[in-house]
């Protein structure tokens, strides 16, 4: 790939955008929602591919891999992409449409993203030139032939391309297109925003995290071990790599409580890593993690109340700390359990990471949950759910407060 | 030694002695016996760490090789005064870079007297090898001095060797927490001029800063070939990163300094002794760090406690007798490898960008603390 061949593959995207935005806009729905149920059924060949490939390319297990599309996916169906274009790109006069090229620069290595930031600017009628994430070289080729089984002529309007980001004057090309959905941390983020000019969209997706949250009756017993079980199902799953994977979990009471916590949530994480087990974990990571659990070890001796619960090969940790201050997370299945006394103290600790909060697992405040969810969601957190079912948003759900489609309109046609 | 403990001025004295010995000779045996006697004197003096090691089974009376010696996390500094003293005797800290709103690790030192005996000793064995005994060198140093930031083990390293090495013109370039870009312009022009040895020693990204000065200017020099450079620490929190390899062609085209003569240095605040790239004393070897003789280095398994194969990527764990203070037995997330006699420094959690859309940690902190 040469600079100058990314233009001429985006001079090419925007023609084919003109004969795309002759169709009816309901007949390209009509295409991704028979996509989106290609990807939904397990016998695909897309989907067969991509369990058998995933693994070895991002170093997911292959269970984590087939339980984390399973359940991601099932609520993806052609009808609620149906429902959400409705209700997303309906205006008076017309349809919303995009911009005449999006440039999707791809991170990670989750394929629901991929997926999506694939089909949405479709969905507008707006054809995409889309980077692979340097960890997945996988998804996105494999949801461009999906695209080519259902529909020909939109998948001339899709063009997978793969380069290393540091190359200064591949990004200058790529990043040539009228709209740009960037995913990465905020520092590539803004290096993307500082290479394009005025006239151009971003859309920005950076990165975040997710918390749980465990109220009154969810701290002991069956409850608190059906939620320690939802919540080690959603740190299994993609190995705490996604912004929906929770880093900790703070618990209503004092440190007792935190204790109980911890204690079920290190036998839940054991309990799982028999079904799901973690994948590979990179030598960074793993020094981070070990680094951590040290130091936590040694916060203990010098008398701080701190604990540690972790696997003798530590392929999970559960820390349970003496206070709410921030730490960081090594992810890959490392989670910290903060006691808070009341909900105010609760709204005190999640505040300072509001800015990159996305979703919050929620349970045991019985008749206070609403209040408590509207707290959650005053702090930034776009989605709160149940423990167990952080990683399988609806395909409606406003990642970073950006609804999926109508964050890439540019204008109405007919 | 003018530490209070009598066995700790004992212990001090020793690393002290083996520092002013010319030939740097490894000799394993002195170092055992040294390493398991401050193990032991730690051990008895410092009660966090006392009480960790009996949490891992290891006391002086079943640790036999200093291998076993428990070592603390670096980041354990941040939280815990891990001092093998009492705390009213404290005469200096020393703290980790950062913003004031982020918690920051700090050495607590009773006395300067090992610590500057190490520093002294590997500067001049790595980056003055050519200095004749009794001469001076012109120091241009791109960071602040003690008068503004007497908690920065840098400045006071820095500061160090000026005062004992550096000529009369040696000059500091940041001040007020800027460029002094006049200066730095006008002593570029002169120490080019000069035939006589100049070194310019300081932040990784401190020489980007100075260096995209230079090429908003468009301007180039062409310092002496004696002339050296020393660049330490990394781009953490910063604006901008630079590979070193980018950042060494940079030095060499607006400065004129080959990456043959620039040497990099790996220290953190937490140490005593710190370790320097080898290309000054070994032009015609690899380029790699080289241990002082009272230090240690192993790469372990990143996640287990056993050494890696050399050329295998581990954390880097170190043992460092000039620690006299503290606890001489560290480890660290710094990701390295072994090559040959010394060692490569790969940097912290290298595969941080292979993450998915989860935060990266410091980025996460920064946010939470700032």
């Amino acid at each position: 790939v040469t600079p100058d061949a990314l233009r001429a593959r985006l001079a090419a995207l925007r023609a084919a955008g003109h004969e795309l935005r002759r169709r009816p806009a309901r007949e390209v729905i009509e295409a991704l929602a028979a996509v989106l149920e290609r990807w939904r059924d397990p016998r695909s060949p897309e989907r067969i591919e991509l369990e058998r490939e995933l693994p070895t390319a991002a170093g997911f297990s292959a269970p984590v891999v087939r339980e984390g599309l399973a359940r991601a996916l099932a609520p993806w169906t052609g009808d609620a992409l149906r429902a959400l274009a409705a209700r997303e790109l309906a205006r008076e006069g017309g349809i919303a449409r995009g911009h005449d090229v999006t440039a999707v620069l791809l991170a990670g290595a989750i394929p629901m993203p991929t997926l999506l930031s694939i089909v949405a600017p479709l969905a507008l009628r707006s054809p995409a030139l889309v980077k692979s994430a340097e960890r997945d070289p996988i998804t996105a080729p494999l949801v461009a032939r999906s695209i080519a089984s259902v529909d020909g002529a939109l998948a001339r309007c899709i063009d997978v391309v793969g380069f290393r980001g540091r190359d200064d004057a591949l990004v200058r090309a790529f990043l040539s297109a009228d709209c740009v959905v960037a995913t990465g941390s905020d520092a590539t983020i803004e290096a993307v925003a500082a290479r394009m000019a005025p006239h151009q969209a971003l859309v920005r997706h950076g990165h975040a995290l997710s918390l749980a949250v465990l109220g009154p009756s969810a701290g002991s017993g069956a409850a608190l071990d059906e939620a320690a079980r939802g919540i080690a199902l959603d740190t299994a799953l993609w190995d705490q790599q996604g912004c929906l994977s929770p880093i900790s979990v703070y618990a209503m009471g004092d440190t007792e409580a935190a204790g109980r916590v911890g204690n079920a949530l290190a036998h839940a994480l054991a309990e799982i890593e028999g079904r799901l087990p973690r994948g590979g974990v990179g030598p960074g990571a793993a020094a981070l993690a070990a680094q951590e659990r040290a130091g936590a070890e040694l916060r203990a001796a010098a008398g701080q109340a701190v604990s540690v619960r972790t696997a003798p090969d530590g392929r999970w940790t559960v820390v349970v700390e003496p206070d709410a201050a921030p730490r960081p997370a090594p992810l890959y299945r490392f989670l910290r359990v903060h006691a808070v006394p009341d909900r105010e103290a609760l709204v005190r600790a999640i505040a300072p990471l509001s800015r990159h909060l996305a979703a919050v697992a929620l349970d045991g405040f019985g008749a206070e949950m609403g209040a408590v969810a509207a707290e959650l969601q005053s702090l930034g957190s776009t989605r709160i759910c149940a423990p167990g079912s952080l990683q399988c948003p609806p395909l409606d759900w406003a990642r970073d407060g950006l609804r999926p489609l109508a964050s890439l309109a540019k204008g109405i046609q007919d | 030694v003018t530490a209070g403990d009598p066995a700790r001025a004992e212990l001090g004295a020793a690393v002290i002695a083996w520092t002013r010995e010319a030939d740097w000779r490894r000799d394993d045996a002195r170092f055992a016996e040294l390493a398991l006697a401050l193990f032991a004197f730690q051990f008895d003096h410092c009660a966090p760490y006392r009480r960790f090691c009996e949490a891992r089974g290891r006391t002086p009376a079943n640790v036999r090789r200093w291998q076993e010696i428990p070592a603390v996390p670096t980041s354990a500094f941040k939280e815990l005064a891990l001092t093998s003293f009492p705390s009213e005797r404290t005469a200096h800290v020393f703290r980790t870079s950062g913003t004031s709103a982020l918690q920051r690790g700090a050495l607590r030192l009773d006395t300067l007297e090992v610590y500057e005996a190490s520093l002294r000793a590997s500067f001049h064995r790595h980056l003055l090898p050519d200095l004749a005994p009794g001469s001076r060198i012109v120091f241009r140093v791109l960071a602040p001095s003690t008068r503004e930031t007497p908690d920065s083990s840098l400045s006071h390293m820095f500061d160090t060797m000026l005062r004992e090495v550096g000529a009369a013109h040696s000059t500091h370039w940041i001040w007020g927490g800027a460029l002094d870009v006049p200066r730095v312009l006008r002593e570029l022009g002169a120490d080019a001029q000069a035939d006589v040895p100049v070194a310019v020693c300081g932040t990784a990204f401190a020489f980007v800063h100075l260096l995209e000065e230079l090429e908003q200017r468009g301007l180039r020099f062409a310092l002496p070939a004696t002339a050296r450079v020393m660049e330490t620490g990394g781009f953490k929190g910063r604006s901008r990163s630079v590979a070193r390899e980018e950042l060494y062609a940079w030095i060499d085209d607006r400065l004129g300094v080959p990456a043959a003569r620039i040497v990099n240095q790996y220290g953190m605040t937490e140490l005593g002794s710190q370790f320097y790239d080898s290309v000054l004393r070994e032009p015609s070897a690899a380029r790699r760090k080289l241990a002082p003789p009272w230090t240690r280095v192993r790469i372990l398994e990143p996640a287990g406690s056993e050494e890696v194969a050399p050329g295998e990527i581990g954390r880097i764990a170190l043992l460092d007798l000039a620690n006299t203070g503290s606890v001489c037995a560290l480890e660290t997330a710094d990701l390295g490898r072994r090559i040959g006699d010394g060692f490569e420094v790969l940097g912290r959690d290298a595969d941080a960008e292979q993450r998915g859309c989860s935060i990266a940690v410091d980025a996460l902190l920064e946010d939470a603390r700032a």
